[in-house]
Formats: structure tokens, sequence, C-alpha cells
């Protein structure tokens, strides 16, 4: 590659980075100081005796949360991509309305039942969350490992063959690159969906930001809930941002 | 050499490909043609399976390519295809690199293959090695999806329909360029195509499909000029049957001594003198204007003729530019010959024009001749 098409990628990388660094960087500065604004939420809201949740630092708060999106995340990922990858093989074929409708049932129970049902099989906290999570964060991902796979063209697939590759090196060199960006899409959403339900854990006892925002909705506390929503929300619009830039790393062309 | 013996394939009861026996000589190039659904996509692709025979068998160089891995036969079959097929993640290099890189030659090697054969096909190596597939034009990645195939020096090459999406100029650069390659390469090349100008352009045999059956396999004038049915008489077309047998006769055969004028001097009346200028290069034509007989006319390169043209494009020039004889010029635009309606007509006229001694040495002259690339 040229220099100067290299200069001019990585100047329209930095443009398109710029904004997401700023909301990190405003993601980080609030989960640090949400203590320095008090004075703020005091003033806005002078009823309340109280108005900084102080009961666990938010940076506290802010990692539990993160570890169980990733964690019920890297379970969607894990079985949807493998879920999809087995219903559009030969084998698989006849399996596939069958998995994809398990998946959007799965999506059709409320996160809240889902916990309901979970809790007396995993007890209370981080185990039932997961659970929940990961079922409600599939289907975007067996949907679009799918669609991914049926969008290679038909013309590229028998050239693979035509060419000697064998299935396995098919799946790896040709299906899979660019099934990619489709793929990540439905990663991307299932995160997202997973950075917001996350939330719900708290009420079955699982640390997140959802523990002040329930905690302020029970004690009548505005302050709570706008500290635990305005960190849930950047968080979403963060991971979005990103995840927006890793699919057009596997966009082609054409 | 690929044997076909009682080649057949059956799909739920019905049969698409019907007993086919035939033969092709190591270094053919032959066409499979036939209207839509006669079964010769579906004969190409048994062939390096694709698709499976439902009886019947096929033999490359003796052996059986039923008894071969199915991968490892492949790999020594290239194949290209209609849209090129080609990997649109991949860049140029490492498409073109798909077959040596499955048989793992070394680095150096598939880098050296890689730009010999975007050279082949006049793409420049450092231009055209890192692009990406989306950014060539169609005609160019038909180039990359030959070349693909071409890469490992298969013993054989199985073209399916590969011009059938280009635009018609694009898919006569790319003929004449496929011409040269089979020419540089000697390779056998069974190409599918429905288009009967294509196929009499390119073959040295066509083998014509009708229903699942072979109804003739023969060479393309013969073909013509003594067809097997009344199937094959409508098929080959008989509005235009002269123009298509001059699509299958060469500038090089026809092809006679130039009449170069003494400087400045007009010709007699009914006669033609060339000009040519210090390098040996046509400048103008004294005479054999259609309209004008007199006229001095000067030569544009829209009208020279190459030896390796063939009549019915060197007639089409003297048509549309209304002049009776074209200057034939080699690569560095020297007069070396020149061809006119007499040479279409076939009448041979005066001392010197002779078609057999001219034609042995137009011969030479396209062994080692460039295509050209206008693209």
């Amino acid at each position: 590659m040229s220099g100067a098409r290299t200069l001019h990628r990585l100047r329209a990388a930095s443009a398109g980075s710029g904004v997401l660094i700023a909301l990190c960087g405003l993601l980080i500065a609030l989960t640090l100081g949400m203590a320095q604004l008090e004075p703020l939420f005091r003033a806005l809201f002078p009823s309340v005796s109280n108005p900084l949740y102080t009961r666990d630092s938010y940076l506290n708060l802010m990692l539990a949360h993160i570890g169980l999106v990733v964690v019920s995340s890297l379970i969607s990922v894990g079985i949807g991509i493998a879920a999809g990858l087995f219903v559009t093989r030969p084998a698989g074929r006849e399996f596939e309305p069958m998995v994809s409708s398990l998946a959007a049932v799965g999506q059709t129970f409320p996160p809240a039942a889902v916990l309901a049902i979970a809790v007396p099989l995993a007890g209370f906290g981080f185990a039932p969350t997961i659970i929940a999570l990961s079922l409600y964060g599939l289907l975007p991902v067996i949907q679009n490992t799918i669609t991914g796979l049926d969008t290679v063209p038909e013309t590229t697939r028998e050239a693979a063959r035509g060419n000697g590759m064998s299935a396995w090196q098919i799946l790896w060199r040709i299906e899979l690159p660019l099934a990619m960006r489709v793929i990540v899409a439905g990663v991307r959403v299932s995160v997202i969906i997973n950075i917001g339900t996350a939330t719900i854990g708290s009420t079955v006892g699982a640390k997140s930001l959802g523990t002040p925002l329930i905690a302020g909705l029970v004690s009548n506390n505005l302050a709570y809930v706008i500290q635990g929503a305005l960190l849930v929300g950047l968080l979403a619009i963060v991971a979005d941002l990103a995840f927006e830039r890793l699919e057009r790393r596997f966009t082609f062309g054409g | 050499m690929i044997e076909l013996q009682g080649l057949t394939k059956r799909y739920a009861g019905k049969t698409v490909v019907d007993d086919i026996t035939l033969t092709f000589e190591t270094g053919e190039f032959a066409v499979l043609i036939g209207p839509s659904g006669c079964g010769k996509s579906t004969t190409l692709k048994m062939i390096n399976r694709l698709i499976p025979a439902s009886g019947g068998r096929i033999t490359l160089g003796g052996e059986d390519v039923a008894a071969l891995p199915v991968e490892q036969l492949r790999r020594r079959i290239g194949y290209a295809i209609q849209s090129t097929g080609l990997f649109p993640h991949w860049s140029v290099a490492r498409n073109v690199a798909t077959v040596p890189q499955l048989l793992k030659w070394p680095r150096s090697r598939i880098d050296d293959r890689v730009d010999e054969l975007l050279a082949m096909f006049h793409l420049d190596p450092t231009t055209f090695r890192d692009k990406l597939p989306h950014q060539l034009s169609g005609g160019q990645a038909q180039r990359v999806g030959v070349a693909r195939a071409l890469a490992a020096d298969p013993e054989v090459l199985l073209m399916d329909e590969p011009f059938g999406a280009v635009d018609p100029i694009t898919r006569e650069v790319l003929q004449t360029e496929m011409r040269r390659v089979h020419q540089q390469t000697g390779k056998t090349i069974v190409f599918v195509t429905h288009d009967m100008d294509e196929a009499l352009s390119l073959a040295t045999r066509i083998a014509l499909l009708n229903d699942g059956k072979l109804v003739q396999y023969e060479r393309p004038v013969e073909m013509m000029v003594e067809p097997a049915d009344d199937f094959v008489r409508e098929f080959i077309g008989q509005a235009d049957l002269g123009l298509k047998l001059l699509s299958r006769r060469w500038v090089h055969q026809y092809q006679r001594p130039p009449s170069v004028a003494p400087r400045d001097a007009l010709p007699e009346p009914g006669s033609h003198w060339w000009m040519i200028d210090d390098a040996g290069r046509p400048t103008a034509l004294a005479g054999a204007r259609l309209d004008d007989e007199d006229a001095v006319t000067r030569v544009k390169a829209e009208w020279t003729a190459t030896p390796e043209m063939s009549m019915k494009e060197a007639l089409s020039r003297m048509v549309w530019y209304r002049v009776m004889v074209l200057p034939v010029v080699d690569e560095s635009g020297q007069l070396i010959a020149e061809v006119g309606m007499q040479g279409v007509m076939g009448i041979e006229r005066g001392p010197g024009a002779n078609a057999s001694s001219t034609r042995a040495a137009g011969n030479g002259a396209l062994s080692d001749n460039d295509g050209g690339d206008p693209a």
C-alpha cells in the first residue's frame, strides 16, 4: 500500500475516533469523579438529604457492570456463532427453523421473567443474571451469523471449491471473513441490549450500575437514578461507537 | 488429455447430460456450446467434480477423476467462472495465489508467479498486486480470475462462461487475450459459452450439445461447412455464414507484400501506393478509396490491421473507413504487408500475392505477437 493511501486512511480513522475518544474520556471522568458532582446534585435536588450514592464506588459498580456484560456476551457470542455455523452446514440445515424460533422465543421472554425463573435454579446474584442476559443476547448473534453466512455469494463459494479448498478452508478463509461484518453487527446489538438489561440484575442481588438505579427507585431518590442511568447510557454509546468501528474493518467494498 | 466416456447426469429422474463420449486432446481449446439447459455447464463441472456424475467416467491424463482425492484433483485443474468469483476480501495478489498457497509453495515462488501472471495479462504488478477486487474494472477482474485459474500451472483450464458478464468491447479484448494465452501456454482449455461468435473466435474444436446429447464435435470451419444436421445449421445461423467464416480467417493468411510508393509519385489509375515515413510506418494511401479512386488518404491507427486480426474485423474496417485495402503493421507500427478486398474474396491477382507463401510468414509473426491491451 502506498504511503499516501496509508496516511489518508489514518486521517479518516482519527476523525472518526475523535468522538469515541472524547466520550470514552467523559465516561471514565464521570465514573471516577461522580463525587465531585455532589454540589451539583445537591443544588438540583434540594429536598433529597443524601443526593450522592455512596454505598459503593461508581468505579466498582462500573467494573461489575462491564463484567456482567462481557461474560454474558461471550456466552451469547460463543453459543450464537456455533449455532449459526451448525445450521448453515449441510448437516445442520434441517435444524435452522428450530434454532431460529428457539432464539426468537428466548427474546420474547421479558428478562425479568427469566430472572425470576433462574433464581430458584441458580440462586441470587451473578449467576442468574448471566443466564438471563446470555439468553437475551443470543437471538441477534444467531440471526446475524445465519444472515451473514447466507449473504456470501454462491459464485464465491463455487470458486473456492473449484480452486480446491476443503470445506474447513472455505469456512475459515472465505465464509467467516466475509460474514464477519454482519456477525459483528449482531454482536453489537446483543451487547447494547445487555448493557441496558444488566441493570435489572441488581433486583436479584448482582452488583451493577443498576444498583443505585434500583435503590433510587425504591427510596424515591431521583439523583441516584440519574447517576446510574447516565453511566449506563454513556457506556452503551461508547460500546456502540466502538462496534461501529469494528464493523467497518470488515467492509470490503462493492 | 481428458476423456469423457458415456458421461451421464440425472437429476430427480430427468437426464440433463445423456451418455456423452468425447476426447479433449492435449493443447485443444475446446468450446462446449448449446442452448440453455443443454447440459454444457453440468458437463464442465463434472470434470472437476463440482457436480458428481451419475454414470460414465472421466479420465484426466489416463487417471479416473473419481479415484483422485477431490481437493487434489481441483488443484490440478484451473477453474474460472462468470463474474470472476474473486474473493472480495483478498487482494489481487492473494486471489491469484489461491492454489499455490493451498499447495504450500514457498513465499518467493508464489510472489514471482503472481507477478508473472499479472504481467501476462497486462496488469502492472506494482499497481494491481494490492488492489481489492471491487477496485477493478470488469475486464480487469475477469483477467485476474483467469490468472488465478492458471496460477499453479494446471494441466487443464476449465472456464464456465467467463466472459458472460462483461460488455461486448471488453469481451472481444479478453477473447483476443485468451487466444494469445492459449498459444503461449499450450494449455488444454475447456470453455463453456452460449455465444456462437465467441466459440468460433476461440475454439480449435467445438462440441455442440442439445438436450444433454452431443450433436457434433468438430473444428469450427468444418462445422460451418459440414453441419451434422439441421439443428447445427440453425444454431450456427445461416444469415451471416460468410462473416462467420471470415471470423475464422486471419489477416496473416491473406496478406500480401505492400506496394510502396516512390516518393510523391501518384499511382496508376486503378492501383494504389503506400507512402511511408523514415521509420517504415505507413503515413498515407494513394488510391484505393471506395468513393474517390485518386484521393490520397492519411493512414489512421483505426484502420490499420495486424497479422493476427480476423478477416471479419479487417473487412469491417475496410467498409467503415471506405478503403479497399488496409496496411498490415507490426508492433512497432512498421508496414509489413497489406490486405485488401481481394484478400477477403479469396481472389488473388498479380504476382507476389500468393496466399500460401505469406501464410507461412504470417504464422511466424503470430507466434510471438502480442495481443495488445487497449483497456
